[in-house]
């Protein structure tokens, strides 16, 4: 089980928002409690370092993580995750996503539909990355809006007339 | 010493510790040690014929060590090592 902390995710949209149609990328902070919770309080927007169509590939630059380690060895929290978009895609664990991800850590994958956040899922890959399982995910209902000139166009958002 | 960052997935491999102090006067030299002291962490950083894996950086302070003098570059006292996963991926 994995929640979202409001600012965090506000981050998180955001990033998402500013990044499309390419995908964006970040990191997860926090920390799992003793129930094994985990609990994401700050989201690490993070440079999509691919070198090419970033519409459908991403990749976190290390130089990224290592900026986020000095924040969570300053803030007593962890690298519990990453996050990424899927611009105009459902919010799935693909088989790319899986090759490229790490065991243990939580992949939320943020589904962005004409700029507008159209879902999510939490995904965990197994210790060989042959498999991944969903993890439960919450995150607060309100959202940050989009860009006014995606939100026009967005679905269920109707144009000032 | 440098202090090695360890990444959450690993820390069970290293006593469930977030860093380390270990001393080495190359990144190799604290590689070797810290893998001494923690075995099992070395399948997870190590091919079986002993090169870094590929979706394993390693960064001397800010620096990634491949693009400056890999194993062989200097550490100094104080310097931090950071293991570092590499993460990528797509909707396609």
């Amino acid at each position: 089980m994995i929640r979202i902390e409001a600012g965090a995710w506000a981050v998180m949209l955001e990033h998402a928002y500013s990044a499309y149609p390419r995908e964006c990328c970040g990191i997860l902070l926090g920390a799992e409690n003793p129930g094994g919770e985990r609990v994401v309080s700050a989201a690490f927007p993070c440079r999509n370092a691919y070198e090419g169509d970033q519409s459908d590939r991403f990749q976190i630059d290390p130089r990224d993580q290592v900026r986020a380690n000095l924040k969570c060895r300053a803030e007593d929290i962890d690298i519990i995750g990453f996050f990424h978009s899927h611009p105009d895609c459902d919010a799935y664990f693909s088989a790319t996503d899986l090759k490229n991800s790490w065991p243990w850590y939580s992949n939320i994958v943020l589904s962005i539909r004409q700029g507008a956040f159209a879902g999510a899922g939490s995904f965990r890959a197994n210790d060989d990355q042959s498999q991944s399982e969903t993890e439960e995910l919450t995150y607060p209902s309100a959202l940050p809006a989009p860009a006014a000139d995606v939100a026009e166009t967005a679905p269920g958002v109707e144009s000032p007339s | 010493m440098a202090k090695v960052l360890i990444p959450t997935p690993l820390r069970q491999y290293a006593g469930n510790q977030k860093e380390v102090d270990i001393a080495g006067a190359t990144v190799g030299e604290i590689l070797t040690s810290l893998t001494s002291e923690f075995a099992d962490l070395r399948k997870h950083l190590y091919t079986d014929e002993g090169k870094l894996r590929s979706f394993v950086n390693v960064y001397l302070n800010d620096e990634d060590v491949r693009y400056l003098d890999k194993d062989k570059t200097a550490a100094a006292p104080g310097d931090t090592l950071s293991i570092v996963p590499s993460i990528a991926g797509g909707g396609r």
